[in-house]
């Protein structure tokens, strides 16, 4: 039961009952901002019947030829509206969009220890591509999952061939 | 900061150059001000005409506050017109952080003057005007750009700026002017279009913005079904349309459209409403009701009628479920339907059989779901009260957990938490006897501990626990008691609860906000901001979530913390209206014409936010409460400037979740208490603000000489005038505090303490004082002296009365604690009236030559009114002191002895610490403050 809009800056206003949740992180202004300005078609809300934000999710669209992708930087669901396969239309319409662009593979990262996303995603059809090592600062560091998925222009699925050996976050592009 | 770009235009060899200016650019980033510019110097020793390093110079004695010698280098240098990259973004960087963006536009007109086809130069130039929204130049300035390089981005960001001073700018007060102004910019566009040069998906969202704000909806219809529309690569073209189909009223085609989508996407809800919202403009006049029309089950024919929508419903639902999950839509569609068909005043129970049986088989599907609670929640109005006891009753009997039964499953639970949830929201706890409520307390209390033990254990720290809803609802129904009961001790408990279930599940949000909320409904501002702080709310929460703590910090009287809270708010405030111009400048870059408005507005949500302008007072003021000396009181920018017309409350009240029948028909920020609130508020930040503007009008009196004293003497005379009238008017209004029943209303308005304190009287009275000195007028003088020592007379029986109620209770010591923080506030303020009044009486210093001009007459009256002000303040550190030591007793009803509640720190404690920690900072405001007048 959802209605998928873009998000706009006032859903700032009102996103504090899924910002709120631990595992989602609230940054400055800017960074949204950001987002809204250079992939406004990537940044997506979903709205319950009463209104209320149920999550959302941000991307972006970057790499140079065959690195073309792209990106899922967050994607939250309210505590409330969990179980819903919300997660799964979002992550959707994000590949949609990535489609449309002509990208040749969707990825994102996650905290190795994410468990519950980390089936999630395998189950839409994400593969570890590889490990990040210390991609996360904490205490300790923790490693990330670079998790991919290919579009249909990467016919031969170049793009998700793992990697056998973990790299440094300095490498990522 | 950036650094110097290889492409700069500086004389010297670039590499050498950026060599010795790095050392520059490390110091500022690291806020080394003083060994930046000992490293300016030594560059501009060896090459005294580099520019770079004098605009670093300029920069670095900016930040260290050197205003003079920064605006003099600024000045020098913008003669010479540099060009260079580097130069400039440090010049424009030093413009900004001085806030004069206009500067950065002059000094861009003349650098592209001189250099007329520098295409980056240009850029600059006009997003300097972008900053100060300058659409006209913008406009003039794109326009010349495209001319030396003809690119579509900046032909683009000309008609943007067309457009900008048709809806923000002339065009916004001149519907004749907007139609002209946007009449130009679609013939703009036309022109790009005929030159067949459109090719960007910008372009054509752009074309659209302005078809759209001339209502040429056939148009943009056109747009997205011929060529143009392709390039709207990421456009859901047959969704866009629906847009423009609406507002065209062409229902059939919306109808189809919808259905066409919904037989795919069964759960969008947005379209469903659209669908039955056209469905109901089809419904035939009843004179010309045919009966020839299709049947309902075709997919390219509208459907016309109630009853075709419920078969096209049906139709969906009995195809079944999509992927896995059992899709809400459709059902929920039905409700859609039956609201309509009611609002309406149609006959629904034919079509859709009885109304309750709807919401049982809802839940029976959707029931172990959180989210059936708000699905349902705004189509309870359906039903009268008598039905919503009645479905109450059955929802709670269908869960089939007896009175005395646990849930046998992790579902069967969250069944039962649904089912209280939509009781509360039903009434089903309104006007209960108090028996009744504790009964309920106790069951929800055992049903958490046995949620926790059975469903609970073992969970990851971030996650809710399952059964943590029954201990959240068992907090609102202590807090209904305690209302109900008129006593601050369920409130305590409903504490002690919630404290219990943040032991079990540290990261419940809820929980927190709801213990926030309690905590300074007793008046625990400690404990409320340790809560506060575990919430980690930052950037933008500090606007939404500000009412949660922040802004009810200032009626406790814990200062330090204030001055902390305050802080932080400010600071988030001010460097987001400054870095909110960049966002706008990359809205035209990546040519995301969609956004500008939209950046705009919210820019000016952002920064006429009545708690920032509240905040902003309320630091003003503490800083004259805490005010040591008069040099300190000279260096504060005292000024407001607030324009109230445009003030805007941007409070997220619906983060607190709330099963109150209230919430049925709107969410709080909708109801009238909210809009209430946020008048009440609004008069009293009025109120609030002549304290400063009296305050410095005072200081400019004092500060001035004979010649302008005069002016700043009328002006001080008006303002008091302007003061009595708004707080004559407020008396009389005789508004109403907002009621304390629904828990995610935020506490009354501060206005109602502010009242029971002679603000206005007292400061009256010392203003007074301080113009009859200046006026040399000793009957008058000796009548205001008076009138002083009668306001502090009083002032100190407000003190004294207020506290001297048996506050046997937290209700009581909070409300008498916001009060004695006010007396505070204005005993403290009037010292700084005072010595200021000892200033303007201190004999001039005699001049060589002249002879020794008389003392001014008003010294000994100063002298009076600062030694009462002494007594006065010694007598209040009398009665603090004695007040500290009278507390409310603990005296919890043993009937909650069940509730088993292993809190180990004594919540009552909690409390009553913060009470001693406000006290004690109270009378170290007071002592300190003694020293200011001797």
């Amino acid at each position: 039961m959802t209605t998928l809009r873009p998000f706009t800056c006032d859903d700032m206003y009102k996103f504090n009952n899924v910002n709120l949740d631990p595992l989602t992180e609230t940054y400055g202004l800017s960074f949204y901002m950001q987002y809204l300005a250079h992939w406004p078609e990537y940044f997506q809300v979903a709205e319950s019947p009463s209104g209320e934000i149920m999550g959302y999710i941000m991307g972006k669209a970057e790499g140079i030829g065959e690195n073309w992708h792209g990106h899922v930087t967050a994607l939250t669901v309210s505590p409330d509206f969990r179980r819903l396969g919300l997660a799964a239309s979002l992550m959707n319409f994000l590949e949609d969009v990535s489609e449309k662009k002509r990208a040749y593979f969707v990825d994102l990262f996650v905290r190795v220890s994410n468990k519950v996303a980390i089936n999630m995603y395998k189950n839409l059809g994400y593969i570890v591509y590889r490990t990040v090592l210390e991609y996360y600062s904490g205490d300790p560091d923790e490693d990330a999952y670079d998790m991919r998925k290919a579009c249909s222009r990467d016919v031969n699925q170049k793009s998700v061939i793992p990697l056998t050996h973990p790299v440094r976050p300095e490498d990522v592009d | 900061m950036s650094r110097p770009q290889t492409n700069s235009h500086v004389h010297q060899d670039n590499s050498v150059v950026e060599r010795r200016l790095r050392p520059i650019y490390d110091w500022l980033d690291s806020g080394n001000n003083k060994k930046a510019l000992q490293e300016c110097e030594k560059v501009l020793k060896k090459t005294p005409t580099l520019q770079c390093a004098k605009a670093l110079k300029a920069l670095t004695l900016h930040r260290m506050g050197k205003q003079n010698e920064c605006n003099a280098i600024l000045e020098l240098l913008t003669k010479e017109i540099p060009s260079d990259d580097a130069t400039l973004q440090a010049m424009a960087l030093c413009y900004r952080e001085m806030q004069e963006l206009e500067k950065i536009c002059r000094l861009y007109e003349l650098v592209v003057k001189n250099n007329p086809n520098n295409e980056e130069l240009h850029t600059h130039l006009f997003m300097s005007y972008v900053r100060i929204s300058d659409f006209k130049s913008q406009q003039q300035t794109a326009m010349a750009l495209y001319k030396s390089k003809p690119k579509n981005p900046y032909y683009c960001w000309a008609v943007m700026s067309v457009i900008l001073q048709a809806t923000r700018g002339e065009g916004l007060k001149d519907a004749q002017k907007q139609k002209l102004l946007l009449c130009l910019a679609e013939r703009m566009f036309t022109k790009l279009l005929n030159d067949n040069k459109v090719d960007a998906e910008q372009e054509v969202q752009l074309y659209i913005i302005i078809l759209n704000l001339l209502e040429k909806y056939e148009d943009i219809l056109d747009i997205l079904n011929g060529p143009l529309g392709s390039k709207l690569q990421c456009t859901n073209i047959p969704q866009a349309k629906l847009e423009y189909l609406i507002k065209l009223k062409k229902w059939s085609e919306v109808n189809v459209i919808c259905k066409g989508i919904l037989i795919y996407s069964v759960d969008r809800w947005d379209i469903w409403k659209e669908y039955i919202n056209s469905m109901f403009r089809l419904i035939p006049a009843e004179s010309s009701i045919s009966v020839t029309g299709s049947s309902g089950d075709d997919a390219d024919s509208p459907d016309d009628t109630p009853e075709k929508a419920h078969e096209f419903i049906c139709g969906i639902v009995e195809n079944g479920t999509e992927n896995g999950y059992l899709l809400r839509g459709p059902y929920l569609a039905r409700f859609e339907l039956c609201s309509r068909l009611q609002e309406k005043q149609m006959n629904y129970s034919d079509l859709l059989g009885d109304l309750t049986e709807l919401f049982i088989e809802y839940f029976r599907k959707f029931g172990h779901k959180q989210c059936c609670v708000t699905d349902l929640r705004s189509y309870l109005k359906l039903l009268d009260s008598d039905k919503k006891i009645d479905l109450s009753s059955r929802l709670i009997k269908d869960v089939g957990i007896s009175s005395t039964g646990v849930p046998q499953t992790e579902n069967q639970m969250q069944r039962h938490i649904c089912a209280l949830q939509l009781s509360r929201l039903c009434g089903g706890h309104r006007n209960l006897p108090t028996e009744h409520l504790k009964a309920l307390i106790t069951a929800l209390s055992l049903h958490y501990q046995h949620g926790y033990q059975t469903y609970g254990m073992n969970l990851l720290p971030t996650d809710l626990g399952p059964s943590d809803p029954y201990a959240l609802m068992a907090a609102h129904c202590l807090y209904d008691l305690a209302l109900a009961e008129n006593s601050s001790n369920c409130i305590v408990v409903a504490l002690m609860v919630l404290e219990s279930l943040l032991k079990n599940s540290p990261n419940n949000f809820h929980a927190k906000l709801l213990a926030i909320k309690l905590y300074h409904v007793l008046g625990g501002g400690v404990s409320a901001h340790e809560m506060y702080n575990s919430l980690d709310a930052k950037h933008l929460q500090l606007d939404s979530l500000g009412y949660v703590h922040c802004a009810r910090l200032p009626t406790t009287g814990l200062f330090t913390l204030c001055t902390n809270m305050f802080e932080t708010t400010l600071k988030f405030f001010s460097s987001n209206y400054k870095d909110s111009s960049d966002h706008l400048t990359f809205s035209y870059k990546f040519g995301s014409f969609t956004k500008i408005e939209e950046f705009m507005d919210f820019r000016e949500r952002l920064n006429n936010s009545l708690h920032y302008k509240t905040v902003l007072i309320d630091k003003v003021i503490l800083n004259l409460v805490e005010c040591m000396s008069l040099e300190t009181l000279y260096s504060l920018s005292i000024s407001t400037d607030i324009n109230w017309e445009i003030l805007r409350d941007n409070h997220d009240l619906s983060v607190y979740n709330s099963w109150d029948p209230e919430r049925i028909e709107a969410p709080p920020e909708d109801w009238s208490d909210a809009g209430d609130l946020f008048l009440q508020n609004i008069r009293f930040l009025k109120l609030r603000s002549f304290v400063l503007t009296g305050m410095a009008s005072a200081v400019n009196i004092v500060k001035s000489l004979d010649g302008v004293r005069q002016e700043h003497v009328q002006t001080l005379k008006k303002l008091l005038e302007d003061w009595r009238s708004l707080y004559e008017q407020t008396v009389q209004d005789n508004l109403v505090p907002i009621k304390q029943s629904i828990l995610p209303l935020p506490l009354p308005s501060r206005l109602h303490g502010a009242l029971l304190a002679p603000y206005y009287s007292v400061f009256t009275s010392f203003f007074e004082f301080l113009l009859a000195i200046s006026s040399d007028d000793s009957n008058l003088l000796d009548k205001r002296t008076k009138i002083v020592e009668d306001e502090l007379d009083k002032l100190t029986n407000v003190l004294r009365e207020n506290t001297l109620k048996k506050s046997n209770d937290f209700f009581d010591k909070r409300k008498s604690m916001e009060i004695a923080v006010n007396c505070v506030e204005i005993i403290s303020i009037s010292c700084v009236i005072c010595a200021l009044c000892g200033e303007l009486v201190k004999p001039l210093q005699a001049k060589k030559g002249k002879k020794k001009q008389p003392d001014p007459m008003g010294k000994e009256y100063v002298q009076r009114a600062s030694e009462k002000l002494k007594t006065e303040m010694g007598r209040f550190c009398d009665i603090l002191q004695d007040w500290v030591e009278s507390n409310p007793e603990e005296e919890l009803d043993r009937k909650f002895d069940n509730l088993n509640l292993a809190v180990s720190e004594n919540v009552f404690e909690k409390i009553l610490q913060s009470y001693s920690v406000s006290n004690k900072e109270i009378q170290l405001i007071l002592k300190t403050k003694i020293k200011l007048l001797t």
